[in-house]
């Protein structure tokens, strides 16, 4: 899939910097207080930071730039996160909020929403454009962006990576970083339940070289959470896990497992 | 009035504090009248003492709720 976006990672933004991160994050909290919600999102939307160019994917422009790779990573992370929170929203107390006669509002909602998942699309199909030459990583740094990109589902071509480094370096990089950079794969984003045993089940998730990545996983309402160095994509987790409760994580190279045991209480077997 | 007061008076209601944030105007437009046109004067006044922490709200107390992001314990195999 392809967007007629074009984005630039490494460049000197041209606007968008120079907002104050937590005041902008807190904006959401202070949007949702007066109209009598109470923090139907707060574990979620902590430490957003829409200075760091979320309201640029929103924006029309079909050319955007971010500082680094990690930058846009964290950026995208947090779209998702922030869409997420308003479908929240939209289902529980915005939806009263509704229901006492604000006209229009879900509708404006909705449009949001709508807004967000289209930027998603067109970043996804973006054309990724590296330069290095004001910020110059390390390849293991370079690694570490690239990898959480490609969590949040954006791919960067090999040779795009190649002609950057050499252009900004002189130096061409090592064999050994091209194939680490080129085994570095898109995270697709789904998982398999299975049935372990009696009243026992479990999700797999794959995704090459989770392992080395070091992630936190964790749970948040029907979402499952990976998060690599605070860049975070969500899986939605199978309908039947509402009704089981998480244990551990089994972590190895190239996938990890999460046993669930079903609440009895909940989901009585005939 | 001087031009200082003018920005503050412009600045004062949500949609143009968004837009003087780098919001574009597509996505102020899209919020309904009721919100943007609130005067956030006495909630910018207030934010100093709101705070929101990721995924750990209520961390020190020790209580959680189901708007947190639940961190499961990891096992490397």
């Amino acid at each position: 899939m392809s967007s007629s976006l074009r984005i630039t990672c490494g460049a000197e933004p041209t606007r968008g910097s120079g907002t104050s991160p937590e005041i902008v994050a807190n904006f959401f909290e202070s949007l949702i207080h007066p109209f009598g919600f109470f923090h139907p999102t707060a574990g979620l939307l902590g430490e957003l930071n829409l200075s760091r160019g979320v309201n640029s994917l929103l924006s029309p422009s079909q050319h955007l730039e971010f500082e680094s790779v990690q930058q846009l990573a964290q950026t995208i992370s947090d779209l998702d996160s922030i869409s997420i929170a308003l479908h929240h929203m939209d289902s529980e107390e915005f939806a009263i909020w509704c229901g006492l006669g604000k006209s229009n509002a879900r509708t404006h909602l909705m449009q949001l929403i709508e807004e967000m998942q289209q930027a998603r699309i067109r970043v996804k199909g973006a054309q990724l454009q590296l330069d290095f030459m004001h910020n110059q990583p390390s390849a293991r740094s370079l690694f570490r962006s690239l990898t959480q990109l490609a969590l949040v589902g954006v791919v960067c071509e090999s040779r795009q990576l190649q002609r950057a480094w050499l252009t900004s370096t002189r130096t061409s990089l090592s064999k050994k970083w091209i194939s680490k950079f080129e085994s570095i794969q898109v995270f697709s984003g789904s998982g398999v339940l299975l049935e372990a045993e009696a009243l026992r089940f479990v999700l797999r998730v794959k995704w090459k070289g989770i392992g080395d990545c070091d992630p936190a996983i964790g749970v948040f309402r029907n979402q499952l959470v990976i998060d690599v160095g605070g860049v975070r994509s969500f899986v939605e987790l199978p309908a039947a896990c509402s009704r089981m409760e998480p244990g551990s994580v089994r972590l190895s190279k190239n996938k990890f497992e999460i046993d669930l045991a079903v609440k009895e209480s909940e989901w009585p077997r005939s | 009035m001087s031009d200082e007061n003018n920005d503050k008076k412009s600045s004062s209601d949500l949609g143009s504090w968004l837009n003087s944030m780098g919001a574009p105007e597509s996505v102020t437009e899209l919020m309904p009248s009721e919100i943007t046109g609130l005067d956030i004067a006495p909630i910018l006044s207030m934010l100093g003492r709101v705070g929101i922490k990721s995924g750990v709200r209520g961390a020190q107390s020790g209580d959680a709720t189901a708007d947190e992001i639940r961190w499961l314990p990891v096992l490397r195999g």
